[in-house]
Parts: C-alpha cells; structure tokens; sequence
C-alpha cells in the first residue's frame, strides 16, 4: 500500500511491514535498494517511511512497499495503524544482541493480531559480526511458527534478495517465480567471511532436522 | 512564583537530565508516583527509573514546543502538559510527543512527580 503522496503502479505491489527491536539494522536493510531509497516518502502523522522497492521476476514487476518505523518501537509496540492492510512481514533480529531475538515472539504475536495469515520470514541480521551471541542452531522460532528464516547481513548485502523472492513466491502462489534481474543495490560496506557462514547455513539444515525443544517462547536464555 | 514560570522551569529542568542523565530523574519520583509509558504503567521510584534508563537509546534530544499548566488542589499542586519533538540517535525523522505532569509540592519547597503520562503522537 502506497502513501496517498507515493506514485502508485500498474503491476503487483504488496504492503510489507518490517518489525523488529530498535537496532536490528530495518532501516539500513531497507536502504541497500537504492530505486526504493530514492523515491521513499515519510508521513508524518504515521510516523513512517514507506520504501517502494521493485523486483524483476519471470513473471514481470512486483512492488513491495516497505514500511519502516522512525525509531517508534524503542518505546514500546507499535500501532495497529502501522500493521493494517499489511499483506507481507519481516521479522528482524540482531544475531549479535540476544535480547533482540526474546523479542520475536512478541513482534509475531502483535503483527499476527492484525494481520492474520500473511507471509513472514524471520532475519537474523549481522551475520557478518564475528561475536554472534544468537547461533543458528539456537533459532528455532520460525519452526514453530511456520516462517521461513534467513541469515543476513545489511551491510555486505549477503541473502539481501533472499526475504523478497520468499514473499514473492508466496504472494504470488508460484513457488518457481525467481528473479531475472537484480536490483541497484547499496555497495557492501563489510565483507563477510563466507566459509564460516557456509558453516552456518550448515548448522541451519542440521537444527532443521532435530526436533524442537521442548520449551515455550520464552525459554531462549 | 508564577505557576506558568514554575512549569517552565521544571520542564526545562526535566528534559535537560533525561536528555544528558536520564538517571538523574529519580530526584523527581517518589514511592506514590505512577508513571504511564505509551501506554505500559510504572509506580514507584525504582520501577519508573528502571524503565526510564532501560530505553535503548543512549542520548537524545527534546525539542519542547508547548507547556500548559493549571494549579491542582487545595495542596498547591499543578498539572502541566507539554507537547514536542524528540530527536534520537540514528534516526532521521523526529517523533512528535506528548507528555502530562501532575506535580504535588515537597515540605522542602520543592515538587515532585505524582502523575506522568507519556505518548508518542503518531497514528
């Protein structure tokens, strides 16, 4: 959904509403497309910035307007006038500030009371950050909420594509739609060290076969 | 003292501490007070301190457009409700606040905080 001041489009385009802790890197995310950081507009009296992204599928264009917050979560949830009409979500957490992850429960909670059955991918973001105190093995939330889960890294673009083609797919009911043609992206500010996360991604499927914890949501220490 | 004078000065004596030393505030509390933060309630000193130095945020900046005030009670007591902006670190945009004090005087001539509603204003 675009801002009544945002040029609207005559190809798909979905709402998707990106939650998340304070600095767990929504913003900088959103920033690496740099069509959608050009023509971004900011609403005051919601207090957003809605980031038009545009992906190139076999199937044609696909908009995401993205909607990100002004730092309004730092002080408590965040308005059911954010959620409403979102029709596509990100999760986002810092695999480097544990807190961060606890809080994904209640980010899920609050965005499903709204927003009942879209697609949601969980991002543990900054993977390229050598001290990572969430490990990809301990992330098991996605499992027992049906989401799909990536690793990311803003700032070295690692995986940036992968939210969007998941949303993508879904939204279009095609799990084959891939993308024909990559977006400007932000060049990356960091390297990541991909043999350690190739590791990582290892330790992913491996979790993904164990089976879940026996625990509740709040059960992560 | 002119109650609009003494509402200034407290305003500017209360975002000047939470913007260098939000700690500092605990001065303004006692064991009564009530403190509602975008819409979460705290009571007492330590409680509302504990959330007040908690917000992940380190500095930030209160921009105040309005104080209202009216005396309150036969005590000598005032409300005052203030409107404004405020900047915080790594965001471009600032959020528009508001903020309702109920001040009750000390024996020692000074207030302290009874009541303290805080919203961001956004929809």
């Amino acid at each position: 959904m675009a801002l009544p001041n945002q040029q609207t489009v005559d190809y798909p385009s979905f709402k998707l509403v990106i939650v998340g802790d304070g600095g767990t890197g929504k913003t900088t995310f959103v920033k690496r497309h740099l069509t959608g950081e050009f023509e971004k507009k900011y609403e005051p009296t919601i207090g957003v910035e809605v980031h038009p992204l545009d992906f190139f599928t076999n199937c044609g264009k696909i908009r995401f307007y993205c909607w990100d917050t002004a730092g309004q979560e730092k002080f408590g949830g965040l308005r059911d006038g954010y959620y409403i009409h979102g029709q596509c979500a990100i999760i986002m957490f810092d695999v480097t500030a544990r807190l961060t992850y606890k809080n994904v429960p209640t980010w899920h909670r609050d965005l499903c009371r709204v927003c009942e059955n879209i697609p949601i991918v969980l991002c543990g973001n900054k993977v390229d950050v050598k001290n990572r105190q969430v490990k990809a093995k301990q992330v098991t939330f996605h499992r027992k909420k049906n989401l799909q889960y990536y690793e990311i890294s803003a700032k070295s673009n690692y995986n940036f594509e992968k939210p969007y083609l998941y949303l993508a797919r879904k939204l279009a009911g095609d799990a084959n739609l891939h993308f024909v043609e990559s977006p400007a992206l932000a060049p990356p500010e960091v390297q990541i060290d991909l043999a350690a996360q190739q590791m990582h991604e290892q330790e992913l499927l491996q979790a993904a076969a164990q089976p879940l914890p026996d625990d509740d949501d709040e059960a992560f220490e | 003292m002119d109650p609009d004078n003494v509402a200034r000065a407290f305003v500017d004596h209360y975002y000047s501490t939470f913007d260098a030393n939000r700690a500092g505030l605990a001065n303004l509390y006692q064991e009564s007070s009530m403190l509602n933060f975008e819409g979460q309630k705290y009571q007492g000193t330590q409680s509302i301190c504990g959330k007040l130095t908690s917000l992940p945020f380190q500095q930030c900046n209160h921009q105040i457009n309005t104080v209202d005030c009216q005396p309150s009670g036969p005590a000598g007591g005032m409300v005052v409700f203030v409107s404004g902006n405020l900047a915080l670190p790594g965001e471009q945009h600032p959020l528009k606040f508001s903020q309702m004090f109920h001040l009750i005087p000390t024996p020692q001539g000074s207030f302290y905080v009874q009541n303290d509603i805080f919203r961001l204003n956004y929809a």
